[in-house]
């Protein structure tokens, strides 16, 4: 065993490496585990911005941001989540600017604020168009500055539980080989999406929802997992992400006819509704043939060159390098994409799981905050305030307890299963099987659901699942080996995708990112206005549960645009 | 998702790559031909992901976001550094061209095209890279800062850690112990951070041997970054601000000061005084041979009468220009006309092919991180 350590994240993403700066911070020895370098995260990729109702742009405050959150999340999110979110965001990103984040400035030389989409005032706090880069960069400087450990290019790949509580990480470690235990008293997971479930997706190759199946698989309990947000605008054919700030700036969305479309759609916030809005919209004028091979234009002209260059130079990049596309001069082909998890492991408002010493903070939880459908620039904002509060909690909460304690049959068992998968070498490749998932979650489980098809799905999954028990691993050795890591990634995906069917089946309503025009197509706040809980079974097939939303002080409306 | 969902059915290439594989632990080195079948907007990347999926499960090389923005891929196709991610294959099929892709340079080779990044890490955190702002007490909200004032960094804080430009390092070459490029933009990213309080500090720092004056200008670096970091500039900004805070123990500080005086005083550079100005008189006597040497061919003037130009008037108005407009320290350093070029972007741009093309609108240096009024813009020099 190695360590042990009071608390040991996982993922060091925005969240986990906010969480590792407050745990050190409130005087825990702290460590990371990263399957890549902490500046490599997918966070990273964030481009818009962070919401905080800082009131620099615009006479703003927490309240109205909470009441922002709560509407665009169709009325799924936890109202006391979101509320604590919304108090605590402006002193978390002033702190971020203090630390050294390069943001972007007003005129007096505060941190500038865009209009994102779904926001009531100018609140998204911006680095151009790579705030996620300028985040990650200012985390690490911090980690860095307290030289907290990082075992890196580690994969992490079971928790261990002994006596009710999680007592740490059995890992892969991708650079020389063997697993690898790391005792700790307590465990953050802080290890991001799943979006590589589907073909077209913002996401990076490491988001395949680690934390969520390991703590799945030591039975702590996944909510809202059908929640699954399609961006608006993403570069076809591998949906690489084109900001939100580009429709915060002015940029209109275009049919093939060259017609504004969200005008029948959300005829007030028009290209700045919420994102579940305006992806259905696109999809129905790509369904109804008014798109252009598969895309709505994005038309960026009018905002001129040198806004464009000044403020979207990133996205200009993106558009030239993979849709050989001058948005100066054309408008950018895009259309909806898998983007973001709204559903994740289930935790409270510090973050903790069912499980004692286990926490979750940023994508891969669920506290709830999203909801139904997330806000562009609330993402990032998660990922520091509840990152924070989980590294918080964890801290105190180890520094009252003692022991770590491992049992050896933990390493025996993992050691055992790892050596079926490797002496295997008669089968499948698990490309294949990684393609199929992924495309048929697009086909089945997309922007619109039909439980005909969400059924399909199901079975699908089921034998994708029976297929990848014969998967073979090329690589056998210890020097970077991760096709061996890519192989259990894709386990992680077909349990996840099984979740999300299932809940996807039991939301018999449209709200937010679930949206079932052919059967369902109205909110159902009635028996509806709860979360879905799936845990799996001694079989391992995913168990239906509910959980009731948290309401404070707002009573569900009609949600328009 | 419906069928009108999915886009056109791609055209495909048959694609050819040369990869040397390697094993760090048996020393066994091997260049493999790799052929595949691919969509026809492959990048280098999925080219690669083809091969290990299909072809050879054991091929290393590193990757995750796949567009540009976390640094992972960072490799050599032809010799030259790239990230795999921004290079399209279909403009280097159609020219029957087959590259070879190695891992990066300058650093040790794990496997195959993974490269052991501590090296590249150790150097970073030696250029103690986080902000050092130094007030006792915090402002109550943010830092104020101008636009115009974070515009001096916009650059470096631009950059991904890739490594493309270590790779490519000709001083890091000869000398493994030079800071880089990588690490001395952050260095810049520092000193030219209006909130940052430590400049001199830093700047001592990053004066010493392995330092700032080591680097040879080739210009590698900013011709390799993906990103348009452009380091060799930030390096040169560097220089620039040490001057400024009359930092010039180094040779290199006091070889770049004396072509100014010379300039300023001669309108020419006088050779035979650059010697003793920057390696000091004793090392001069010992090459008075070499000066000779190099006399007797008309190589160097003659040191007396000191040779005025014609038009030195010219060189001293520039100089006093310059002056005139404060651009002391990261200031004067002048953006090459390549950088300013890119703003008016090529029309075969990226998707063709992607090789050579760079987009990063370039940012004049703005207000230097003194004290003045937030938003005055007293030169006139912004181009916002």
């Amino acid at each position: 065993m190695e360590g042990p350590h009071d608390v040991l994240v996982v993922g060091a993403g925005c969240a986990g490496m906010r969480a590792a700066i407050e745990a050190h911070d409130a005087g825990a020895d702290v460590a990371l585990i990263s399957k890549i370098h902490p500046v490599r995260s997918h966070s990273g990729a964030a481009e818009g911005g962070i919401n905080a109702a800082l009131g620099n742009a615009s006479d703003d405050d927490p309240e109205k941001h909470a009441f922002d959150t709560v509407k665009g999340a169709d009325y799924l999110g936890d109202q006391d989540a979101i509320q604590v979110l919304c108090d605590e965001a402006p002193e978390d990103v002033y702190q971020l600017e203090r630390w050294g984040a390069v943001f972007s400035r007003t005129e007096d030389g505060r941190i500038a604020q865009r209009p994102f989409g779904a926001a009531g005032e100018p609140r998204t706090a911006y680095a151009a168009d790579i705030t996620g880069h300028v985040l990650v960069h200012v985390l690490y400087e911090q980690i860095m500055r307290r030289d907290i450990p990082t075992y890196e290019e580690y994969f992490a790949w079971k928790l261990v539980v002994d006596d009710e509580r999680c007592q740490g990480v059995v890992c892969w470690d991708i650079l020389n080989g063997g697993l690898k235990t790391i005792g700790a008293k307590t465990v953050i997971l802080a290890t991001g999406g799943a979006g590589r479930l589907y073909t077209g997706t913002t996401n990076a190759y490491a988001c395949t929802g680690d934390g969520m199946s390991m703590a799945l698989r030591v039975g702590v309990p996944l909510k809202d997992m059908e929640m699954m947000q399609f961006h608006p605008t993403t570069l076809a054919p591998t949906g690489v992400l084109i900001t939100e700030g580009c429709r915060g700036e002015g940029a209109y969305l275009l049919n093939s006819e060259g017609d504004r479309f969200l005008k029948r759609y959300a005829p007030n916030a028009m290209e700045l509704a919420s994102r579940d809005v305006i992806s259905r919209a696109e999809q129905t004028e790509i369904d109804e043939g008014r798109g252009v091979n598969g895309n709505v234009l994005l038309d960026l002209r009018h905002l001129g060159a040198e806004r464009i260059i000044e403020r979207l130079h990133g996205t200009r990049e993106l558009s030239l390098v993979f849709a050989g596309v001058d948005p100066i001069q054309e408008p950018i082909p895009v259309r909806p994409g898998a983007h973001y998890h709204m559903g994740g492991v289930d935790t409270d408002l510090w973050g903790q799981t069912s499980l004692d010493g286990l926490y979750a903070a940023g994508e891969v939880a669920c506290v709830s905050v999203h909801g139904a459908n997330r806000l562009g620039g609330n993402a990032l904002m998660e990922t520091i305030t509840y990152g924070k509060r989980a590294g918080r909690h964890a801290a105190d909460w180890a520094l009252t307890h003692t022991t770590v304690e491992v049992p050896p049959s933990v390493e025996a068992d993992a050691e055992h299963e790892l050596k079926q998968l490797l002496d295997r070498t008669d089968g499948e490749r698990p490309w294949q099987i990684r393609d199929e998932l992924a495309a048929t979650m697009h086909q089945n489980f997309g922007v619109f659901r039909r439980e005909d098809q969400m059924q399909e799905q199901g079975r699908i999954v089921e034998r994708l699942r029976e297929r990848f028990e014969r998967v073979v691993v090329d690589d056998k050795g210890t020097l970077f080996n991760n096709d061996v890591t890519q192989a259990l990634e894709l386990g992680f995906l077909l349990e996840l995708a099984d979740c999300m069917v299932v809940s996807g089946l039991a939301r018999k309503e449209s709200r937010g990112a679930h949206a079932r025009p052919y059967d369902y197509p109205n909110r159902d706040d009635e028996n509806y206005m709860r979360h879905t809980i799936t845990r799996l079974d001694a079989s391992g097939r995913p168990q239906l549960d509910w959980k009731p939303v948290t309401v404070t002080k707002w009573q569900p409306m009609e949600r328009t645009y | 998702m419906t069928e009108a969902a999915v886009h056109t059915e791609p055209q495909t290439l048959e694609v050819a790559l040369k990869v040397w594989r390697y094993d760090s632990r048996t020393g066994e080195r091997e260049l493999v031909r790799y052929e595949v079948e691919a969509p026809d907007w492959v990048t280098l990347l999925d080219v690669l992901d083809i091969i290990k999926d299909r072809v050879d499960g054991t091929l290393a090389y590193r990757k995750s976001c796949r567009m540009m923005i976390c640094g992972s891929c960072g490799m050599r196709m032809d010799g030259a550094a790239v990230l795999a991610c921004r290079t399209r294959m279909k403009e280097i099929v159609e020219a029957g061209h087959v590259p070879v892709i190695s891992a990066m340079g300058n650093l040790p080779i794990v496997k195959d095209l993974v490269v052991d990044m501590e090296p590249f890490w150790s150097k970073v955190r030696a250029m103690k890279p986080w902000l050092q702002s130094g007030y006792e007490e915090p402002p109550e909200h943010e830092w104020r800062a101008s636009q115009e004032q974070m515009n001096v960094i916009h650059k470096e804080a631009l950059c991904i850690m890739c490594g493309c430009c270590v790779s490519e390092c000709n001083s890091m070459e000869s000398d493994p112990e030079f800071l880089g490029p990588a690490a001395l933009a952050k260095g810049m990213r520092f000193v030219g951070d209006p909130r940052e309080r430590n400049q001199v500090e830093r700047l001592n720092a990053y004066n010493e041997e392995h330092g700032i004056w080591d680097c040879t200008r080739c210009y590698f670096c900013n011709e390799r970054c993906p990103k348009g970091v452009d380091p060799r500039d930030a390096i040169a900004k560097l220089g620039a601000e040490s001057i400024k805070h009359g930092i010039d123990h180094d040779m290199g500080a006091k070889h770049a000061k004396w072509f100014v005086t010379s300039a300023k005083t001669t309108g020419w550079l006088r050779e035979t005084e650059l010697v003793p100005k920057t390696q000091g008189v004793v090392s001069a006597i010992k090459q008075t041979k070499f000066a000779m040497g190099l006399l007797r061919h008309g190589k160097v003037p003659l040191p007396f009468p000191p040779h005025v130009a014609e038009e030195v008037d010219e060189a001293r108005a520039l100089y006093n220009v310059v002056k005139q407009q404060g651009r002391d320290g990261a200031l004067g350093h002048v953006q090459g006309e390549r950088a300013l070029a890119r703003i008016d972007h090529p029309d075969d741009a990226g998707a063709h092919g992607g090789q050579g093309y760079r987009d990063s609108p370039d940012i004049t240096p703005g207000e230097p991180p003194v004290q003045r009024d937030i938003g005055e813009d007293p030169h006139g020099q912004q181009t916002r």
